[in-house]
């Protein structure tokens, strides 16, 4: 009974430790790998999808893959406020897309689902990394 | 939908992200006002930054005494030289 108590508690500092190490790596890890696919995504995949499910829209279909080019432009200009520009705007798109098809009524329903959830929730972890990383260099 | 509720939705959204954005990014710069406060604070930090203090303060030491000890050198070779000299006319001047 003991050795089992004590195996559990090992099992259970081990798993703190990685979910300790896997918030670190979401919290200060190099976003521009996924700021590069978020842009992507910006590009080909969000006027595409929202076109075919929710039909033609200028903002969604014009202005989004704009901020898309806007944001590879940033992350290969390497300029840090630049690129929190360009994430939040990423952002606001990917915010907009959800509202839009929670507003239609096909978040749950639409082939793309959950999908806008998981980005929204990935361009804003990828414009607070910035921030941060933003808020540490100036700081030092 | 019509293209007046995709204006509507689209200023609501941005609105709504631009509050979100200002609610979080205030968050971290408290969070990071605080970290450097924390720093400013924290002894291992001073001890740190007076250990560098020392080392440039040591550093410098060591370059001024490099210096005298050229200059020392310099001048022991010009004495040795000079002794050497006077020895010699010493050496002259007892012969005769």
């Amino acid at each position: 009974m003991e050795q089992l108590k004590v195996k559990a508690q090992e099992i259970k500092a081990r798993l703190k430790a990685r979910f300790n190490a896997l918030r670190d790596i979401w919290q200060y890890s190099d976003s521009q790998p996924t700021e590069i696919t978020l842009a992507v995504a910006l590009i080909f995949l969000y006027p595409t999808a929202t076109y075919l499910e929710l039909g033609y829209s200028p903002i969604m279909d014009v202005l989004g893959p704009m901020a898309g080019v806007y944001q590879l432009y940033c992350v290969s200009g390497k300029c840090l406020s630049c690129r929190v520009r360009a994430s939040f705007i990423t952002f606001s798109f990917y915010l907009l897309a959800t509202v839009m098809y929670l507003y239609c009524g096909m978040l749950f329903s639409s082939p793309t689902y959950l999908g806008w959830l998981v980005l929204c929730f990935s361009s804003f972890g990828s414009l607070k990394r910035i921030k941060k990383e933003e808020l540490h260099r100036k700081n030092g | 939908m019509d293209n007046n509720t995709q204006i509507i939705l689209a200023v609501v959204t941005l609105l709504g992200s631009a509050g979100i954005w200002k609610y979080a990014e205030a968050r971290l710069r408290v969070k990071a006002e605080l970290r450097k406060e924390e720093q400013s604070t924290n002894d291992t930090v001073l001890y740190r930054d007076d250990l560098r203090n020392r080392v440039e303060e040591m550093d410098k030491a060591l370059k001024e005494a490099n210096k005298e000890l050229l200059a020392l050198t310099q001048k022991v070779a010009k004495l040795e030289t000079e002794n050497s000299f006077l020895r010699r006319e010493i050496d002259i001047l007892k012969r005769n």
